[in-house]
């Protein structure tokens, strides 16, 4: 299964693979952002967001885009630091395919990335899938963040996990 | 001096908090010239008080929540509140500076205690204050726990101070927590 996940960067004509996952309730749940019910709003997120992205690309299962990650740089005195982000469609849940995809991205990022030495993820208290994913990647639990984001109008508890670049990949 | 008087500690000075203006500068000056005071904030002392005067008119002045601490009205520190960027309003992050000669006397843990009050009542949907301190500044850690804050756990290399990648303690105080 290992050698079927591969990253890549995004192309528009990515557009109708990623819609039928940006336009699924169950996965945008989890997402900050909402369901999408047209492709043209998702081919300028593409355009605006993701193209653009100092960090994004596609994931691939059997070459065939299923979901995205993301290493965000913060700037200034902050930009030691990267927030990582990832969405896979449903019905490739449970099987691994996030994992590979993060443990991937530890592998490049930090080189990528000029000055990062640090990749952190918030996952919400109650997203135990993503929890899984982080810990299976070798990602430490700094904490629990009390009352940190609003998530959907709700004020919620996040855990914050962290990957050093001296860190060992798993 | 009777034995109680001897193993007594000295009673905080009363500080108040107030708004700053441009005749504090030199005031100003007395924590913002001061290595020992900036050694673990990103900027470097300030030496002429004309980059000082210029920080208070720009960054200061139109700050959202940005107080002098001060004892018989002279500033001898500041505290502020900085609301979360984006959506975030509920959330908002304090530091606070003090000049050297007044470390060690409760005053910093009071003026917190003042600001996690006033920021509360005067900022709307504020729900969750914190701080961050670097993980070898103990002084600052345990100022922020007698004024009530929680630890919540150690940042790793989480941002860049003068050249290098520090650790962080992360402390939290929610409105909750108030009692």
């Amino acid at each position: 299964m290992d050698e079927e996940v591969t990253l890549r960067p995004c192309d528009l004509a990515d557009v109708d693979d990623l819609y039928e996952y940006a336009s699924d309730d169950k996965v945008s749940a989890w997402c900050r952002w909402d369901t999408y019910t047209n492709k043209e709003d998702l081919l300028n997120y593409m355009k605006t967001c993701m193209i653009p992205h100092p960090w994004m690309r596609v994931i691939c299962y059997r070459g065939r885009p299923v979901g995205s990650i993301s290493v965000t740089p913060y700037t200034g005195a902050d930009r030691c630091r990267a927030e990582l982000g990832y969405v896979l469609a449903s019905q490739y849940w449970g099987k691994g395919i996030a994992t590979k995809a993060v443990k991937l991205t530890l592998e490049t990022v930090f080189k990528d990335l000029k000055d990062l030495e640090r990749v952190e993820a918030l996952v919400d208290v109650e997203n135990f899938g993503s929890q899984k994913v982080l810990e299976k990647s070798g990602f430490t639990k700094d904490g629990v963040l009390r009352r940190f984001s609003i998530h959907k109008g709700m004020v919620r508890d996040r855990i914050l996990y962290s990957f050093i670049s001296t860190d060992p990949l798993v | 001096m009777n034995h109680d008087e001897k193993h007594q500690k000295p009673k905080t000075p009363t500080i108040t908090l107030r708004k700053f203006t441009l005749s504090d500068v030199d005031a100003f000056m007395s924590w913002a010239a001061d290595p020992r005071v900036t050694r673990f904030q990103r900027r470097d002392p300030y030496s002429d008080p004309a980059d000082a005067l210029a920080y208070i008119t720009t960054h200061i002045l139109p700050h959202p929540w940005y107080r002098a601490i001060c004892i018989d009205n002279t500033p001898v520190g500041s505290i502020s509140v900085k609301p979360a960027p984006g959506e975030d309003r509920h959330r908002a992050s304090i530091g606070y500076r003090l000049a050297y000669d007044y470390w060690g006397k409760g005053i910093a843990t009071e003026a917190l205690k003042l600001t996690i009050k006033a920021a509360f009542e005067e900022l709307d949907h504020l729900e969750r204050l914190e701080a961050i301190a670097d993980v070898d500044n103990p002084a600052s850690q345990r100022v922020l726990e007698k004024a009530g804050f929680k630890e919540e756990g150690i940042l790793r290399k989480y941002v860049r101070l003068k050249g290098e990648t520090r650790d962080m303690v992360m402390f939290s105080f929610l409105v909750s927590d108030a009692v």
